[in-house]
């Protein structure tokens, strides 16, 4: 089988070599240029922060050029890299890895939805450069179908596993519409902007940001389109927002249960939901006793991240087997474009429609007639047939196995034997 | 023919309200995308034959269908389908109906099962106003009924979101805004109706029916409840409680409407009984 994989993943590399290998989009546009040169027929460059991965088809297989990976090291200018960051399959093992990387089983956060958006838009890049043809069309099209019967059939993709979604999604569980909500964010740390950063992006109405460094803080309300509010105002806030997120380093609760009693009064009892990411925590645990309060801090988080990643490799069994489905179905449409079958399957399919129009006609002809009129259609279909049985014979000893394969797939597309044929 | 048609229809009905439930059991426990694409299909389907079942009885036997229990069963289980269908539409989620549907599945199994004709009907049951009366309660009760399920939904979501529990009722029922509010829409819903079949109650059995008292059990009860429920409503709007708080009181509301439906109507002598 002509398909060929060459890649580097968070398994065979670490991320500093793995960023030295990530290619921009128009990276991968002159990267695909320059492989096309070295022998490579059908290709498509795949690249995100945790892989670049190359499928791609040989023009000439017996042809021996310099290693993949250095002409990708050299296009990149990228230094430190050896052989062993790589890994390079080949035929089906080559059409099994990428339908588990489209379904999310590979990637590095078990079920990750973003590689299959990844891996379209990469496809779409090789196919305006023209790099696709038959075989690769073929297989990124049944990656994306695995990579989506991976999601409706299994829950591979369900639960949050990451601290800042989980707290967002815990969110919508609470509100409904969360773009008349506001939320106070305390601290500018990694995991709290994170955080925000998910809400706001599920249409958040209103942010508003304390930071010790108020500078800090300004900065990160411009980048998330929010508020800047005083430190030492934060109790204030808590009587109108709905969300707060904290995520200081301070060793004593910055947030008593008293404060929150408080605020719930002067909220009128509306829910207030608490992220407390902080270590040691911000906000006094206790207050989750109080009605409407919904306060959830950093294990409580790990906890459902836990659960959710568990549930997710408890799914990775049915991927396995829609993959070993899907790639059967492929074997078979492979294989089938092999010149010998679709000849036969052709003749079986002429003869088979002549045989049922003579039995539905013969009675209208007299008996010592009948025999006759069977040899003189077996004639006209064998006549019908001739050339372009012959052509394709002929067609398949002097063109490139590519060449006979695309013609085969047209052949078997006019004639509808693709379905017979699997 | 038409006698034949109403028998039928007694068979048809709580296979299509077993199947109803049972597709939006499927959607809300299993994911099923196929009973999730087809459970409205199969709820306004039910709907449409019970609506024309109701019409075939009443024309059939010329009164409307609320002359023995087993009619009025049946006409419970479509006013809390049809309760629900509204609420389905005005609020856009449709996950919850198999914790409402398994009632009028019951109301009507039983209904069918037991369903007889009564040979004598007293005249004041066969009056269209009294139809509209004990129509407009029973869409009211229905609501409240309707209202209760989610504050009961509510109060589990609530628990799982407090106590980091997360089953299944976490994972696909909506959001607790959003129960509040589908709860809140069916209370006012039953709030109106209630309210129809009091006026009409009050402004036209003392015209009806001579053992007419105001001092009746049934009738206090009633006045009780929808008190209840004006209060609820304003503690909601005016006061402004929200919540846990409010979906508790919406439970204590049901609560005390069952106990006015069944307690005082079997160990209360009422005008209010006629069969």
């Amino acid at each position: 089988m002509n398909i060929f994989c060459l890649g580097i993943n968070h398994r065979t590399a670490p991320v500093e070599i793995r960023e030295k290998l990530w290619f921009s989009r128009d990276e991968i546009v002159s990267a695909l240029e320059t492989l096309q040169q070295n022998n490579l027929k059908e290709l498509v460059l795949v690249s995100t922060c945790n892989r670049t991965e190359l499928y791609y088809s040989f023009r000439n297989e017996l042809l021996n050029n310099e290693p993949l990976w250095k002409i990708l090291s050299i296009q990149k200018k990228a230094d430190g890299l050896s052989a062993e960051n790589f890994y390079s399959l080949s035929s089906l093992n080559a059409v099994k890895h990428i339908f588990g990387v489209a379904s999310g089983i590979d990637s590095m956060v078990l079920g990750d939805v973003q590689i299959l958006n990844q891996m379209k838009e990469a496809f779409t890049v090789a196919q305006e450069r023209r790099t696709t043809g038959l075989l690769i069309n073929r297989l990124f099209n049944t990656a994306f179908h695995v990579g989506k019967r991976a999601r409706t059939e299994t829950e591979i993709g369900e639960g949050a596993v990451s601290v800042s979604y989980a707290a967002a999604e815990l969110a919508s569980k609470i509100f409904e519409d969360l773009t008349k909500r506001s939320a106070l964010l305390i601290g500018a740390g990694e995991t709290g902007e994170l955080t925000a950063k998910h809400l706001t992006s599920r249409d958040l109405g209103n942010l508003i940001i304390a930071n010790r460094t108020r500078s800090r803080a300004e900065e990160l309300a411009a980048k998330l389109e929010g508020k800047v509010t005083d430190f030492d105002k934060i109790l204030d806030e808590l009587h109108h927002v709905d969300i707060v997120i904290s995520s200081v380093e301070s060793p004593s609760h910055i947030i008593t249960e008293k404060d929150l009693r408080n605020a719930m009064k002067q909220r009128g009892n509306k829910p207030l939901f608490i992220i407390d990411i902080g270590v040691p925590r911000n906000i006094e645990h206790s207050a989750n006793r109080i009605e409407n309060i919904f306060l959830y801090d950093i294990d409580d988080l790990n906890q459902i991240i836990d659960a959710n990643l568990s549930h997710r490799k408890a799914e990775v069994p049915k991927i396995q087997q829609i993959i070993l489905d899907e790639l059967s179905q492929f074997k078979l449409w492979y294989d089938a474009l092999e010149v010998t079958p679709t000849i036969q399957q052709l003749r079986d399919q002429f003869e088979n429609i002549r045989t049922e129009e003579v039995k539905k006609h013969i009675h209208h002809f007299p008996a010592e007639k009948r025999e006759e009129i069977e040899i003189l259609t077996k004639r006209i279909v064998n006549k019908i047939l001739h050339t372009p049985m012959v052509n394709l014979k002929n067609g398949s000893e002097e063109l490139s196995t590519h060449e006979t394969q695309t013609k085969v797939h047209i052949l078997r597309h006019l004639f509808g034997l693709e379905k017979k044929g699997s | 023919m038409m006698l034949m048609m109403i028998d039928l229809l007694e068979i048809i009905l709580p296979v299509c309200y077993f199947i109803a439930t049972w597709t939006y059991s499927k959607s809300f426990f299993k994911n099923s995308k196929l009973a999730e694409s087809l459970k409205v299909r199969f709820l306004m389907t039910t709907l449409i034959i019970h609506g024309v079942y109701i019409v075939l009885r009443t024309l059939r036997f010329n009164h409307p269908p609320i002359t023995t229990v087993f009619e009025i069963f049946s006409l419970i289980a479509f006013t809390v389908t049809l309760a629900y269908a509204y609420i389905e539409i005005q609020t856009k989620n449709r996950s919850t109906g198999y914790f409402i549907l398994i009632f009028p599945f019951f109301f009507q199994l039983i209904s069918s099962l037991f369903i007889k004709e009564l040979t004598e009907i007293p005249q004041v049951l066969r009056s269209n106003l009294l139809g509209i009366h004990v129509g407009s309660a029973l869409i009211g009760y229905a609501a409240i009924t309707i209202s209760a399920v989610y504050g009961f939904l509510y109060l589990m979501l609530y628990h799982d979101i407090k106590s980091s529990h997360f089953t299944v009722i976490y994972k696909r029922l909506p959001n607790l805004e959003m129960l509040e509010r589908m709860s809140f829409t069916a209370t006012v819903l039953g709030f109106i109706f209630l309210t129809i079949s009091i006026s009409i109650g009050y402004a036209w059995l003392p015209r009806a029916i001579e053992k007419f008292s105001y001092a009746d059990p049934k009738l206090l009860s009633t006045i009780i409840v929808w008190l209840i429920y004006a209060a609820g409503l304003t503690a909601k709007k005016i006061v402004g409680w929200q919540g846990r708080r409010i979906m508790v009181l919406s439970l204590i509301g049901f609560i005390i409407t069952i106990f006015s439906m069944t307690i005082i109507n079997f160990f209360f002598s009422s005008f209010h009984k006629f069969i």
